[in-house]
């Protein structure tokens, strides 16, 4: 307490009470300002703290380099490869006098492109700025020229008083050594969009100008393959000026994919499809499809459609022009996969599973014999035999080798009548059995296989309630076009047919008719379609003794270091309900078809060496409204013992017998090297992973797995694919050798290493063996079939 | 006290009169033990404290342009000292003398003001500076406000003393009236440079003073309400030029600030937060070192206490800003006449409301405006001016009746 002084008693009172109310104010002021300064610095310290680190820190990303995606094998199917890039840093061309008019000048005479044009692609991107520019980071520098010459890029760099904030370095860009192999199954990279930045750019690594992975496998692994980027995170002033490195991570390099794709038999089946896509010439035929399955694990050996593109057109951004052709139906739309990407009805290569239909859920026997009439009557509709032909009584076995519609027509139209025919949902019917659909769908048609790629089609399978459902969709627009007919048909004949039709299903397009039913079990018909893919997948259930497996191209995830990150096993996705007896029955008819008199494809394969290698397979011919027929083959080899499972389908060609299975048969020549070097020495895909050389190269070879890949069975004795590979080396070394190959008769899931280093020892056993080589080339090439079965 | 005329004509030698002086100096009623010590040493501490700030907001922007790193350092302690030597000056005149020179300090000081405008150097959109050569400064208004204050005193204090008559009155409203008319030139001439944060100074050191004069309670109130009827209008006619109106209103709104006030108030709270519980460390934070805070050697330089010294520094440069304050409400309390309390309150209003308002821009609670924070700013004028004024303070002191220290 103060003293009372003297003056302030002379103070007046008026005074000394306004002096007081300044110092509480004064005081309170002060306390005013402290408590926001506590709030400020303490209570609220973090959001500001971070403000101050964005606007403090800049980051600068260098790329990690994308791992490769090899095949079985070890070969590199996409790399990477180093571009001589020039690049323009504004952040310090800005700052110059001119804003680096004269710097851009003299890099415009030396890499011959317009002052302009590097200007538009050194501007950052914005509302007003038109493509190209730059969405990445103003501190990092903008690439203008990519692949130059090494004399432009030394231009600059020796004359760095002349080129300041410019620089040539050399950038990993991504490479297709095979150009369009694979390519729908490989897929491509895009800059990534400002959505996904904004939406998981965080939890996945993005940065801007990130590339990501937006199809095919890249898509798929995308994470696995990127590797994690290096981050510099720079500490600048007001200005933007560089006043030192807060932090800084070195770019971790992406992981390795090994694919159970094989690059030779890949390349068998394109240059195949090409050959008889070629053979058909331009005016039908544009596409065409294939895909090799191994039947005893679902993995992918070979997936191919045509027509196809080189991913390199995506390299740095696709072109508008290059992305309308590739996407253009009147090009066949390159970019959509055929193989897992597009269905069709499945023609006469559904009946198998007919067959399983009507031995497992319709009492019918392998024993007896059924009619195979002309024709069967059904409802007011009259199906016919392929080409009408008749061939009396016969089992199933010779049902399905000479592929005789009415048999599986009549088991088929009775399983509806017994389901109520169309009066199902009254009565005493109550819940339809639907066995011909219940089944297709145990075997994985109408839903996707779960392929490791994006974009799979689950084909479709429609029941008695599913075509209830898309009629009450389509109703209206039938029933529209039963009144005004289709103008825009040209042809008045057609237009009168379809307008038929529109006033049929308009009015009871609900009902599933007998003739829909039957359609169904011959693969034909608007209920049931496919992909390739899911075709072979039933193939290799049947093949395998019923496994459906979800099929996968990747095999496993290496790091650039060889260790196995993780292995990709394909899935068991569920088993066929029928009996090994069954399923053996089917196999051994399914040969039959290439093998006995009046097989449908026995033509194709005369000439096949039908004792050491069996092929079982089915042809099939679809009807498709308004072009030709599609071709389809599906088979599986060895028949006895199956290891490879073909699908080839060709759209708008002709029967499956004149176009399909003897491209097939093609595939299966390469791939046993009939003719050719055997893609695949000893008929086995290789059982270990590819090895990662110290350098980072793949060699072929067990890697050093901590998983060791599975023991391959050993070759059954009556195996065709034993001895006579192996006894046949020639001169040629390869530079591949697959150890412990079941065909040699080595066992051995981890390849000592001594064994793997010494390739050409060992090579000598491997591509270069050849089979049938002299009965091959001596017979010339396979003959057309002479007769055509029926479908 | 002791008579100058016996130092003057003591016969004593040399030796035995710097004993004296010496003797003089410590003595129990020697001038310098009379001084207020608490508000001199808060006084030197905070200029220090703001030259290491005002070198540490500098030194980074001083190397990049190859300049010497220390120059703005070696510049606010050379203001110092000038100023320290005004305030003896001012310490040492009686302040009953200088109030015979009132009226030709005020007047020096219209001349300043006149004389800027007509030759004035125009810097960040005031013209309010006097470009001497040798790359010195001189802002007129700085001075203004140490005469205005004297101008005031004299008008508000001279009644009070009125002891011949030994009637103590009020200030009468033709005081007042005079005192309005007193302010008003000053303010007219730096309302053209135009420099609306000097000019509110100028508002709330007439308020505060004619407040604590004992003037007419009508008078106090009235003026209040005019300046409220004169900010809502100015404000509704748009009569500020835009940026001053957008520097006004921005403040109250809570939103992101995308124009240049708004991102100088954004810089400044970010760099105050940064700086946490015990700050970045001098020359250590990154919003000053990267110079994202503009003016920050200036009007923003508590932003570089906030970031570099945190709430301990900051809250305790607040203390000593208080303890400056507090002690010159004592002394306008302890004056022995009201002249010597007006002057007192004169500068108390002035510091306070400048400290008040610098602070308080910096951390987003108050306007922005071109006012400088008293000892911590860089700044010749403002300088000198604060230290004539702290002079002022201490000549006061000296002279009160009393002596608070006495037993």
């Amino acid at each position: 307490m103060r003293r009372p002084s003297l003056v302030e008693e002379s103070l007046d009172d008026r005074t000394r009470v306004r002096l007081v109310v300044l110092r509480v104010l004064a005081v309170s002021l002060l306390v005013t300002l402290g408590a926001r300064l506590w709030t400020l610095q303490i209570l609220n310290g973090d959001h500001y703290r971070h403000l101050a680190e964005t606007n403090r820190v800049r980051e600068v990303v260098t790329p990690a380099t994308r791992g490769l995606i090899v095949d079985d094998q070890g070969r590199a199917l996409v790399r990477n490869r180093t571009s001589l890039v020039i690049s323009v840093n504004r952040s310090v061309t800005d700052r110059q006098k001119d804003s680096g008019q004269a710097v851009l000048e003299r890099l415009s005479s030396v890499i011959g492109m317009p002052v302009a044009d590097i200007k538009g692609r050194i501007q950052f991107c914005s509302a007003t700025a038109k493509p190209p520019c730059w969405n990445g980071s103003p501190y990092q520098p903008v690439p203008v020229a990519k692949d130059v010459s090494a004399q432009q890029a030394l231009a600059v760099i020796e004359h760095p008083d002349r080129f300041p904030g410019v620089s040539a370095d050399l950038q990993a860009v991504r490479e297709y050594p095979y150009g369009s192999l694979a390519a729908h199954e490989l897929g491509y990279l895009s800059p990534v969009t400002q959505k996904q930045l904004d939406s998981d750019g965080a939890s996945k690594g993005y940065h801007q100008n990130s590339l990501v992975g937006v199809s095919g496998l890249e898509d798929t692994y995308d994470a696995d393959l990127r590797g994690a980027d290096g981050v510099q995170r720079l500490e600048v002033d007001r200005f933007g000026r560089v006043a030192g490195t807060a932090s800084s991570t070195a770019p971790r390099s992406g992981d390795n994919l090994v694919l159970s794709l094989d690059l030779g038999i890949q390349q068998a089946v394109e240059q195949t499809l090409q050959k008889t896509l070629d053979s058909l010439g331009g005016g039908r035929a544009r596409t065409a499809s294939g895909v090799v399955l191994d039947a005893r694990t679902g993995h992918v050996i070979a997936m191919a459609s045509l027509p196809s593109y080189d991913p390199s057109v995506f390299v740095g951004g696709v072109s508008e022009t290059d992305y309308k052709a590739l996407s253009d139906p009147a090009n066949g739309i390159p970019l959509l996969s055929r193989a897992y990407q597009g269905s069709g009805a499945p023609g006469s290569t559904f009946k198998p599973v007919s067959t399983l239909t009507a031995l497992t859920n319709l009492g019918a026997s392998t024993t007896d014999d059924y009619d195979c009439g002309p024709t069967l009557q059904v409802g007011g509709q009259t199906f016919h035999n392929f080409e009408g032909s008749s061939a009396g009584p016969i089992t199933l076995h010779q049902a399905l080798v000479i592929s005789c519609d009415v048999i599986f027509d009549r088991f088929a139209y009775e399983a509806w009548l017994a389901d109520g025919g169309l009066r199902n949902g009254r009565g005493p019917y109550q819940e339809p059995h639907e066995y011909f659909v219940k089944m297709a769908r145990t075997m994985g048609f109408g839903s996707r296989t779960g392929v490791d790629l994006p974009g799979e089609t689950a084909g479709s399978v429609v029941d008695r309630a599913g075509a209830k459902a898309i009629w009450t969709d389509l109703k209206d627009s039938y029933c529209r076009r039963a009144q005004n007919g289709y103008p825009e048909v040209t042809d008045p004949a057609k237009a009168e047919r379809f307008r038929r039709y529109a006033a049929e299903a308009c009015v009871d397009g609900y009902l599933y008719n007998g003739g829909a039913a039957v359609q169904f079990a011959i693969g034909q018909g608007q209920y049931l379609s496919a992909s390739p893919l899911q075709l072979a997948v039933s193939y290799a259930a049947i093949a395998n003794g019923g496994t459906l497996y979800q099929p996968t191209l990747a095999k496993a995830v290496m790091s650039p270091d060889g260790h196995v990150v993780r292995t990709v096993e394909p899935k068991v996705a569920g088993r066929i309900p029928a009996t090994p007896e069954t399923l053996a029955y089917i196999r051994d008819a399914l040969h039959g078809v290439t093998s006995e008199g009046g097989g449908t494809a026995t033509g194709v394969f005369a000439d096949w060496p039908n004792d050491t290698i069996p092929v079982a397979g089915k042809t099939g011919t679809a009807e498709v409204e308004g072009t030709g027929d599609t071709s389809w083959f599906a088979s599986f080899a060895p028949a006895n013992d199956p290891q490879f499972v073909v699908v080839v389908t060709i759209p708008d060609s002709g029967t499956g017998a004149e176009y399909a299975a003897p491209a097939v048969k093609a595939i299966y020549q390469s791939i046993y090297g009939i003719g050719h070097p055997a893609a695949l020495p000893g008929g086995r895909p290789p059982p270990e992973l590819p090895r990662v050389e110290r350098d980072g190269t793949f060699s072929t070879g067990a890697a050093p797995a901590p998983a060791p890949a599975p023991a391959p069975a050993p070759a059954p004795a009556a195996s065709p694919s034993g001895v006579s590979f192996a006894d046949r080396p020639t001169g040629a070394v390869a530079t591949a050798a697959v150890p412990g190959t079941s065909g040699l008769g080595i066992v051995s899931a981890v390849a000592e290493p001594a064994l793997v280093r010494g390739v050409p020892v060992r090579g000598a056993l491997g591509r270069g063996a050849f089979i049938g080589e002299g009965d091959g080339s001596a017979r010339g090439p396979p003959r057309p079939p002479e007769a055509r079965g029926p479908c | 006290m002791t008579s100058p005329t016996a130092l003057r004509s003591s016969p004593v030698p040399l030796r035995g009169r710097i004993g004296q002086l010496r003797d003089r100096a410590s003595g129990r009623h020697s001038p310098l033990r009379r001084l207020d010590w608490p508000l001199q040493i808060s006084v030197i501490t905070l200029s220090m404290v703001g030259a290491l700030l005002v070198w540490s907001a500098t030194r980074q922007r001083e190397i990049e342009s190859g300049g010497d790193p220390q120059t703005f350092l070696k510049r606010h302690l050379l203001n110092l000292v000038i100023g320290l030597a005004l305030a003896g000056v001012a310490t040492i005149v009686d302040y009953r003398i200088l109030r015979a020179y009132a009226p030709f300090v005020y007047l020096g000081s219209l001349f300043g003001l006149i004389a800027v405008l007509l030759m004035g150097a125009t810097i960040n959109g005031a013209h309010s500076w006097i470009v001497l050569p040798a790359g010195f400064q001189l802002q007129p208004s700085e001075f203004a406000k140490v005469a205005l204050i004297l101008g005031v005193a004299m008008i508000l204090g001279e009644k009070h003393d009125d002891r011949d008559t030994g009637i103590r009155l009020n200030p009468s409203h033709q005081d007042v009236v005079l005192v309005l008319a007193l302010a008003a030139v000053p303010m007219a001439l730096i309302m053209m440079q135009p420099d609306f944060g000097t000019v509110m100074v100028f508002v709330f050191v007439i308020l505060g003073m004619l407040a604590v004069s004992g003037a007419p309670s009508r008078w106090v109130i009235g003026l209040i309400l005019c300046g409220i009827l004169f900010g809502g209008a100015i404000l509704q006619f748009h009569l500020l030029k835009p940026y001053q109106e957008a520097r006004l209103t921005e403040f109250v709104r809570d939103n992101q600030n995308t124009s240049s006030t708004g991102y100088n108030v954004d810089q400044a709270m970010t760099a105050i937060a940064n700086g946490g519980l015990i700050g970045r460390g001098l020359f250590n934070g990154m919003q000053t070192q990267g110079q994202f805070v503009p003016e920050q050697q200036t009007d923003f330089v508590f932003t570089v206490a906030g970031e570099e010294l945190g709430f301990l520094g900051a809250g305790g440069v607040l203390v000593l800003l208080g303890v400056v304050l507090w002690r010159a409400l004592s002394i306008a309390f302890d004056s022995g006449d009201a002249f010597g309390t007006m002057i007192a309150t004169g500068v108390v209003c002035w510091f306070g409301f400048q400290m008040f308002v610098n602070i308080g821009m910096t951390l987003g609670v108050m306007p922005v405006t071109g006012l400088p924070l008293p000892f911590l700013s860089y700044g010749g004028s403002s300088m000198f001016a604060n230290l004539l004024a702290v002079g002022l303070l201490q000549n006061v002191r000296l002279r009160a009746r009393s002596d608070p220290y006495a037993l």
